[in-house]
């Protein structure tokens, strides 16, 4: 059984875009969020693996998120997904706790090594 | 790859859409109040988001423009630059390009087709202009090349002395000195995060970073290209930092050596640099060869866990799916043709009264109607999907024109059918481009006839029984009564005598006559003639009606009425003669048994009194120049209202109720303008639908 990963993303497309990466490669999507409020309740109910996280969502971003997940589970990893030129945005995100990130548009290789080294 | 994504490209087109609409929306709000932060910080992470979803599709036009807004509205965020009218433009160009590529990607092109050079190089000149007081791009470029230089070479870096002092104090407090350069893979992107992410674990691990080269400035500049060395103080052993290092993705090699210092000299030296060099190619591949270690306990325990939980996760996912509408119009068509089939079963067993049937086909009735609601339901989208492209439409227009003019749209939650929904669009345009081209005045027009200078456009959307109700008002100069008879003489629509008989209505009919436009000056969007005449042929290819109120100096409305469904309606049959014919439930007010006694003649024209109210009479078998059977004594009277007024229909007989599914007549019939469409009735024959207005209209 493949590790869970939790999908948060505003656009259903990136979602399933990343529902196809991990999938393919042995994951398990446990579940997924559009927004940073959502995020928390399904990290909560779900407790999943590995949460990827995109960061400019409605609601509550990704960094805010990150922020409560961890309130609740200092252990939560959680990979950040970015655009490109968001550097400052991504700097934030691993210092609320991202234990790594992720750019779009994606490459299915470095989705996989982050993945496999965060929940490594 | 690109085959791969084709299964996306629906998702992508669907959402791009929604994301344009908001953006548009947001534009719009923040043109009006430039400083709310809110609508910038929607549009900022709407464009953030297409560029991402633009460049996983391979739309590289798409995501380069997307990728200079998202900068420009950087800037706007943090306050560096300001929304102005003047920029504001620029800015809508872009809204505009993005359009136009989605809506080539949609027709199945790319986004290549459409030019962005010229606003992404004025975008460029916006984010470099503001740019250069704050973080100087240009020194990023001067940097660079040296940079290459440096990081190629292994030659020592030097140490400033205020740097050798600290190292020289770590010592005595038990950190040791290290020397580490960390190489970064091919291609890394967002490099500085990356790096950052060195800084960020060596914290975590209570290490003190001294000295960095590049310095940390230029790293958050990505001004280097894939190597950093550092300097820093840790107690941990060098193994141990190798691996956290290494442990970080996207790192191509880690060195790492102890430092020894050489307080009297002005440099540092590595101590032993080759036999570290080699101990730490043994412990880096010690790392690679280390498996990712895994608590066997723990997986069971999250296999089980996992087997309850998947289910709950994606019954709440979502609650709606996109489906194709085509499909949409499929189940619609099986409906109607369900219902028609529902009402020939009917009819066939009718005759036979059994008691057992009866009752089930009373339950297949309530079903097929319950079915048919949902079905209708399903095909409903509120009219919004056509109004919000109209608040930047009218802003264009009135700038073009110089006008100051407020759209007040309301009403538009109201649901309409999908197909009304498609072919409303147009008419729409048409009547506001009319209202902001010819119905608001100029500001000095308005001014000097005391009018505040922002002139009003209003629409707005309501249901009314079976039908959708749009009204399109401005509070401008009106119609102009004596131009339209003038132009109506002119053109021998009418003579001048019988155009003094005429009240307003009728005269502005007028307007609706192919060619007529009282408007000498053509504009490039309207007054060319064509227009109201095609405005008003498209509404009632929808089954719709539209009329014109007005008044001179206050401004003109126009009311357009549409059915909500155009598919299946419920009408009324009635016998004239021996034949059948349907009149919409919709447009009748009442029906009557009058003794033929009770006609009178008013003005030459028969008429009933009903409640005081005096209503003229029309004979159908008449109008259709049927055989008429023998005076009898009563009469059926159906009463129907048109606009504010009601006429009989004086028919033979009333057969009862029934939902009847409407059929066009056809091109060759299409001139045949006293019915609007044919249904086939429950024992297989055919019935016309009546069009009341146009019977009524011609025959009153």
């Amino acid at each position: 059984m493949g590790k869970r990963v939790l999908i948060v993303d505003d656009a259903a497309f990136m979602r399933m875009i990343l529902k196809d990466i991990v999938t393919k490669n042995g994951y398990e999507v446990a579940g997924e969020a559009a927004n940073g409020l959502e995020a928390i309740e399904r990290y909560k109910e779900l407790k999943p693996d590995v949460t990827t996280m995109d960061i400019t969502m409605p609601e509550m971003n990704g960094i805010d998120a990150i922020k409560k997940i961890k309130e609740t589970d200092s252990e939560a990893k959680v990979i950040v997904c970015s655009a490109m030129g968001q550097q400052a945005m991504v700097i934030d995100a691993i210092q609320a706790g991202a234990k790594d990130f992720i750019v779009k548009p994606f490459q299915h290789s470095r989705v996989i090594e982050a993945l496999n080294k965060v929940t490594g | 790859m690109s085959s791969e994504f084709d299964q996306y490209l629906s998702t992508f087109i669907d959402e791009t859409k929604e994301y344009m609409s908001t953006l548009n929306e947001q534009m719009l709000l923040l043109e009006n109040e430039p400083d709310n932060m809110e609508a910038i910080n929607e549009i900022f992470r709407t464009i953030h988001t297409l560029k991402g979803m633009s460049g996983t599709m391979g739309f590289s036009n798409m995501a380069k423009l997307s990728h200079r807004m998202e900068n420009v509205f950087d800037l706007i965020r943090t306050e560096k630059i300001h929304v102005t009218h003047e920029n504001s433009d620029l800015l809508f160009a872009g809204v505009d390009l993005l359009e136009k590529m989605t809506d080539s990607i949609t027709a199945g092109g790319t986004d290549e087709s459409v030019d962005i050079s010229q606003v992404v190089a004025q975008y460029e000149r916006v984010i470099s202009g503001e740019g250069m007081e704050e973080e100087p791009v240009e020194k990023t470029k001067e940097t660079e090349p040296e940079q290459d230089d440096e990081t190629g070479s292994d030659s020592p870096i030097d140490i400033p002395q205020e740097i050798l002092h600290v190292l020289k104090q770590g010592k005595d407090t038990g950190f040791k000195p290290y020397y580490a350069k960390i190489k970064l893979e091919e291609g890394t992107l967002l490099k500085s995060a990356r790096m950052y992410m060195v800084f960020h674990k060596l914290e975590e691990l209570n290490s003190e970073v001294l000295y960095s080269k590049p310095d940390v400035e230029k790293i958050e500049d990505e001004a280097f290209d894939r190597e950093v060395e550092i300097i820093f103080l840790s107690k941990l052993t060098e193994a141990k930092l190798v691996q956290a290092i290494s442990s970080i993705s996207e790192i191509e090699n880690v060195k790492i050596f102890v430092l020894t210092v050489n307080t009297t000299s002005g440099g540092k030296k590595m101590d032993e640099r080759e036999n570290s060099e080699q101990a730490i190619e043994k412990i880096e591949s010690e790392v690679k060869n280390t498996p990712v270690m895994n608590n066997s306990d723990f997986i069971q325990e999250e296999e089980a866990e996992a087997s309850r939980r998947p289910q709950s996760a994606s019954s709440k996912l979502t609650r709606t799916i996109r489906v194709d509408t085509e499909k949409l119009d499929t189940l619609m068509n099986l409906m109607a043709e369900l219902v028609i089939a529902r009402s020939r079963i009917n009819e066939t067993l009718k005759k036979y009264e059994i008691k057992q049937v009866d009752e089930s086909l009373a339950q297949l009735s309530r079903n097929t109607s319950d079915l048919q609601n949902i079905v209708m339901k399903i095909r409903m989208v509120p009219i919004s999907y056509v109004f919000n492209r109209f608040p930047r439409m009218v802003r264009d227009l009135a700038r073009k024109n110089n006008k100051e003019i407020q759209l007040i749209i309301s009403g538009q939650e109201t649901e309409v059918d999908r197909t009304v929904v498609e072919e409303i669009g147009d008419p729409l345009v048409h009547l506001l481009r009319n209202a902001v081209d010819h119905g608001i005045e100029s500001m000095e027009e308005r001014m000097k006839y005391g009018k505040p200078s922002t002139g009003i456009v209003r629409l707005d959307a309501k249901h009314e029984g079976n039908n959708v109700v749009i009204d399109v008002q401005d509070d401008g100069k009106g119609l102009d009564r004596e131009k339209i008879i003038a132009k109506a003489v002119e053109r021998g629509l009418i003579d001048e005598m019988s155009a003094a008989g005429l009240n307003d209505e009728e005269i502005f009919s007028f307007i609706f006559m192919p060619g007529f436009s009282t408007n000498d000056q053509v504009t490039d969007l309207s007054g060319r003639g064509v227009g109201m005449d095609v405005v008003k042929t498209s509404i009632e290819n929808l089954n719709g009606s539209i009329s014109v109120e007005s008044e001179k100096g206050k401004g003109t409305k126009v009311t357009i009425r549409l059915p909500l469904t155009l598919a299946i309606i419920q009408a009324l049959l009635v016998k004239v003669s021996n034949l059948v014919y349907a009149i919409p439930i919709a447009s009748i007010d009442s029906t009557l048994n009058l003794p033929t006694s009770e006609i009178q003649i008013v003005q030459s024209r028969e008429v009933v009194v009903i409640r005081g109210e005096i209503i003229p009479i029309v004979w159908l078998k008449e109008v259709f120049q049927l055989s008429v059977d023998d005076e009898k004594e009563n009469i059926h009277v159906v009463i129907v209202k048109v606009g504010n007024k009601k006429f009989g229909l004086v028919v033979d007989g009333l057969l009862g109720q029934d939902d009847i599914v409407i059929k066009s007549l056809g091109k060759l019939l299409k001139d045949v303008n006293e019915f609007s469409g044919a249904a086939i009735l429950g024992d297989g024959s055919i019935s016309l639908i009546l069009e009341i207005a146009n019977i009524v209209h011609q025959n009153v």
